[in-house]
């Protein structure tokens, strides 16, 4: 580091640029730093989760699950309606939290990994691996409904409160993916901090739309359609 | 798309003939290296040794520059919109401010202008060994190439679900939008308002769940009654031994990432600035 800033100013630019760069190093240090550690610290917790709520490792349906659900992601990435700049709803996002409630987290974050990686490489011929994270952080947390082991949508069991935390974790999980995605674009691919802002911002504001009027409504729906019917009741 | 849902095409070249563990194995190295720096000159170099092993593959020309010309929209995008909210960001990199339009408050300078151009390279630097992968891994071998980098061979298959089943869900998709528009619901702009076109996605949704539920069912009983799951390991119909050129790409590969994590642990990615 000290070398560079040392060559830089020898090579005639001087104080200025040696203040430039060890005062954006400075910056970059004290506040991502803190940030970075807490999105290590929340990783390590969910992992420790995941480790001890799964056994040794996946079903068969999971597997399937993923590979369908990583293929109907890559699908539906075509289709998305354009809002504005640089932002459009991604019908293919609603699949996470769905995945997610009916198989679980690891599951979630596999379709989000794998959907997102395949579709980038096959249509742009390059990976946005910050961005695969994001989504792949919002399977996983769109899994966590699933901790509650009377959620069952399959049999329509699926309460209001399920519904609170299936949009709570959603919330959490766009926060904890879009901090992967905001240190990976600045650190891998050193995109300037305040333009990601605006862009992930933008980013969670759709993806949270499609969420909230696709996603989580058509678990709702379909919990509903498979509910025991509850028309016959016992006289006494 | 070829009916596989792959983009491969058969050609005989040198990286036809390499494993697909090898190549993915590039392809993490090349994108480490162009991690690790934020240097034109590297990015050009990167490039033109990119071209020329696609140049060596033997891919047709026109299978690849449909996804060059995407690139290139996308960083020219990318570069209008790193202007538009931080326009003075490069000279904050380099603290020399050389301005070059002036409109009250907002002003971009030579040095952003640079910086977008070094990112745009960056974003292009990358592409190559990916297109690279993509178009000379045989499907079949995809899943096979994951398992020997170390990837579990059940998330192995899932990738390979994954690839078997895009076309079939693509279909499927259409089918249901199709069903849907001639009952009348729209979905195309000009037909009804954003929030109602968004809202009716929620009920292509819900059969296309269901459906694919179904599919998962059908397909996971089949994989089970196989045995699907039960060894510890299993064994790849389409791999093959390395030979000594996959063990030369390897060291290649291992010698590019140590080479760019090092630089980037020492270092860091600072930008570099000519003027």
């Amino acid at each position: 580091m000290y070398t560079i800033i040392a060559f830089i100013s020898f090579c005639g630019k001087g104080e200025k640029i040696m203040n430039g760069i060890s005062g954006f190093f400075q910056s970059v240090i004290s506040r991502e730093g803190i940030i970075a550690v807490i999105v290590a610290v929340v990783l390590c917790i969910v992992i420790a989760l995941l480790n001890k709520k799964k056994g040794r490792h996946m079903s068969t349906k999971t597997v399937v699950a993923i590979g369908v659900g990583a293929a109907l992601y890559a699908a539906l990435s075509a289709i998305s309606i354009p809002v504005g700049p640089n932002t459009s709803f991604r019908i293919a996002i609603a699949l996470l939290p769905i995945f997610g409630a009916f198989f679980g987290p690891t599951a979630g974050f596999l379709i989000g990994f794998i959907g997102h990686a395949l579709n980038d490489a096959f249509m742009y011929g390059n990976v946005w691996w910050s961005w695969v994270f994001l989504s792949a952080i919002m399977g996983l947390f769109g899994g966590f409904v699933c901790f509650d082991k009377k959620f069952d949508p399959l049999n329509g069991i699926c309460t209001k409160v399920h519904i609170g935390l299936m949009y709570l974790w959603s919330l959490i999980g766009m926060f904890v993916g879009s901090v992967i995605a905001y240190l990976g674009d600045v650190y891998l691919y050193s995109e300037p901090t305040e333009k990601l802002f605006v862009q992930i911002t933008l980013a969670n504001i759709s993806n949270l739309v499609v969420i909230a009027v696709i996603g989580i409504p058509a678990v709702i729906l379909i919990a509903k359609s498979k509910a025991k019917n509850q028309g016959l009741k016992k006289d006494f | 798309m070829s009916k596989s849902g792959s983009l491969y095409i058969e050609r005989e070249s040198l990286f036809h003939g390499l494993d697909g563990s090898i190549k993915l194995l590039m392809l993490i190295a090349w994108t480490g290296f162009a991690f690790a720096f934020m240097d034109v000159r590297v990015f050009l170099g990167m490039v033109l040794v990119g071209l020329g092993i696609l140049k060596l593959s033997k891919l047709p020309a026109k299978a690849i520059w449909p996804l060059f010309a995407f690139i290139f929209v996308f960083t020219l995008f990318n570069s209008v919109f790193l202007l538009l909210i931080t326009p003075e960001y490069g000279s904050k990199l380099t603290g020399s401010y050389t301005g070059i339009l002036r409109l009250g408050f907002y002003s971009i300078t030579l040095e952003t202008i640079f910086y977008c151009i070094t990112l745009s390279l960056k974003y292009i630097a990358i592409m190559p060994i990916t297109i690279l992968f993509i178009f000379t891994t045989h499907p079949s071998n995809f899943a096979s190439s994951l398992n020997r980098i170390g990837v579990p061979y059940r998330v192995a298959y899932a990738v390979n679900i994954a690839l078997r089943y895009i076309p079939d869900v693509k279909t499927e998709v259409d089918n249901i939008i199709n069903a849907q528009e001639a009952r009348g619901v729209a979905f195309r702009k000009g037909d009804a308002g954003l929030a109602t076109r968004l809202k009716n996605y929620a009920t292509v949704m819900v059969p296309l769940l269901l459906s694919s539920f179904n599919r998962i069912e059908v397909v996971s009983n089949a994989m089970d009654l196989r045995g699907f799951g039960k060894n510890k390991k299993r064994t790849w119909y389409h791999r093959k031994n390395y030979t000594g050129m996959d063990l030369a790409f390897a060291a290649l590969s291992f010698a590019v990432l140590a080479a760019g994590v090092a630089i980037k642990i020492t270092v860091g990615a600072v930008y570099w600035y000519p003027f």
